[in-house]
Parts: C-alpha cells; structure tokens; sequence
C-alpha cells in the first residue's frame, strides 16, 4: 500500500528503470481506478448482505424471546393451547430429573396451580445456528408446597427448531444451581 | 393399464424414497450414538482432546449437574482434571429434526469424594447440529435425577 504512493523519482522506481523491469504504476496505469471500482462493488455487495444476516440474527433472536415469554405467560395462564402451538410434538423437556413428553408436561401445566409457583427470569442469551436456536439463561423459582415455600435458583438451554414456517421449542432442560 | 403401471412406478418411487429416508436416518441415530460414546466414555477416559474438539462446537454451552454453565476451552480443561473413575451412559434415544438432534439419556458416574466411591446418577439432554457435513455438539445440560 505505502509502496504506490511512492513518487515515481523514488530510490526503488530508479532501481527498477534502470533495471528494465517496470511494471507499470497502477496510479498511472489507471488500474487503481478498476481496482476500487471493483472493490467498491464487492462492498456494496457484501454490506447489504452481512447487515441483512445481521438484522435477520436480531429478528430471529427478538421472535425466540418472544416465543420465550409466551411460553412462561401460557404456563402462568394454565394456557394449554398456546402452549400446544409453541411445542414442537417431539418436545423433549427435562424438568426436576426427569424426562417429560410434550403431553405430560401440558398435563403437569393443567394440573397445577399457578399462584403457588413464581418464576423469575434473571437472564438470556439466545445463539442462533441456522434453523436452530439456543436459549440459555437462569431463572428463579418459588414453590409452594404444603404450606411451605422452597426457593431455587435454575440455569436452563432450550433448544428452538424452524419448522414449517415458525419457530417450535424441541428440547428443554434446567438443572439447579447448587454453588 | 398404462395409467396401473405410472401409479406403480411412482409407489415404488416414493416408498424408494421413503426407506432411504427412514435408513438414513437410523444411519444418522448410530452415528450419534456412537458419537455420545466417544464424547462421554472414551474420550474422557483416554484423554483424546483431540476428538472432543473436533466433535464440540467453537460456540459449545455446557450446564453441568451444579448448574454451572460452560464453555468449550472450559469443559476440555475440566476434563483434564476430571476425577471421575466410571462414566455410564445409558437409555440412550436420539430424535433427528432436519439438521438437529436431541439426545437424551442418564449417566451413572463413579467420582471420589473424599477418598471413598461415590456415585452420581444424572440424566442429559445434549443438541447436536449438522454442520459442514458432520456432526458438532452445542449444547449438553445434565441435572441430578434424584431431584424432585
């Protein structure tokens, strides 16, 4: 780069003359011009592109939270259908060491009384790998049981699949923080 | 009886298509398998961290049993130091969606604490992805089974 705006008198351009091998300046040659058009064109190119995959990252990661709270809204509602419609049928979910289907745990959901039990996100992340996305957080939770509250804080990955035009939850997990 | 003949040809066609689809990915849930074996029993076991950076995602998210979340340079230094002396996997399933996969399963795990035998018994649910044309693992949580 620092060796074309030398100026053509140059100890190296001198030696090159004299030498009989010079290649011609691309600031003369009018090479430079096609070179930064080119250049040019492949940023115009690529910019829209990356700021296109970029902004699609930030769409999808906004719809997963989205789907996220939706999810913890229908669980609070005791809302089995719209909980029906963001579970994928093959939802594997890992709740209190044990392993639940999708109909299981919207059993579990309508079995329960939501105003005993009080969730609180404290944070998420979501990674987007293409048609899958990763939602990795922790929450706290508040359960009461018996007349006695038990309090437990969580750290969970959910697993997110494009399927059939929208975004379905396949996978769930959360183990409890004990340190 | 040419119209038999192009139904016939297009229901060998499709059941054609349709068992190599089903072998494919009974092909796919052997390798996975196979794959769950080498990075829970005997990768660890020989060490080979070779393996297990090949077979763990740049951007891998692990949550261990503790509720401890971490990264891939973080679970190949654990496992440097890992104690653990039996590591079982077992009841192993594998679900392929597209280019994902659930594995799920529990793992008997025989550390020592505090000079005696102790066993944790965990269950897991990991996400593999394919990914230039192979296998990577993003994510692995574990929890304690006995908890209720």
């Amino acid at each position: 780069m620092g060796g074309d705006c030398e100026p053509v008198n140059s100890k190296r351009g001198t030696l090159n003359n004299h030498s009989g091998f010079s290649p011609p300046s691309p600031f003369h040659s009018g090479k430079w011009l096609v070179r930064t058009c080119l250049y040019a064109v492949l940023f115009l190119w690529v910019s829209p592109a990356a700021l296109a995959q970029q902004a699609d990252q930030s769409g999808t990661a906004a719809t997963i939270r989205a789907l996220e709270h939706e999810w913890a809204e229908g669980q609070s509602r005791v809302d089995a259908r719209a909980l029906d419609l963001i579970f994928d049928n093959a939802l594997v979910y890992l709740e209190y060491g044990s392993l639940v289907s999708k109909g299981e745990y919207l059993a579990r959901i309508k079995r329960q009384n939501p105003q005993l039990d009080l969730i609180t996100y404290e944070g998420t992340t979501v990674r987007i790998f293409g048609g899958t996305a990763l939602v990795i957080g922790t929450y706290a939770e508040k359960r009461t049981r018996t007349g006695k509250t038990e309090a437990q804080r969580w750290r969970f990955i959910d697993t997110w699949a494009y399927k059939n035009g929208s975004w379905v939850l396949i996978a769930a997990g959360a183990a409890p923080i004990t340190r | 009886m040419r119209l038999f003949y192009l139904i016939l040809a297009f229901g060998i066609f499709g059941a054609g298509i349709a068992y190599a689809q089903v072998s494919n990915d009974f092909g796919m849930e052997s390798k996975l398998m196979a794959m769950e074996q080498i990075e829970k029993v005997q990768a660890p076991r020989t060490k080979d961290f070779k393996a297990l950076d090949a077979m763990l995602d740049e951007a891998f998210a692990c949550v261990d049993p503790e509720g401890n979340l971490l990264n891939k340079a973080e679970v190949l230094a654990h496992l440097q130091t890992d104690s653990s002396i039996e590591f079982v996997p077992n009841s192993l399933a594998v679900r392929i969606q597209g280019n994902t996969a659930i594995v799920t399963g529990l793992y008997w795990k025989k550390v020592m604490q505090h000079g005696r035998p102790f066993v944790r018994r965990s269950r897991f649910v990991d996400t593999w992805l394919y990914k230039g044309g192979r296998w990577v693992a993003i994510a692995s949580l574990s929890t304690p089974s006995e908890v209720h």
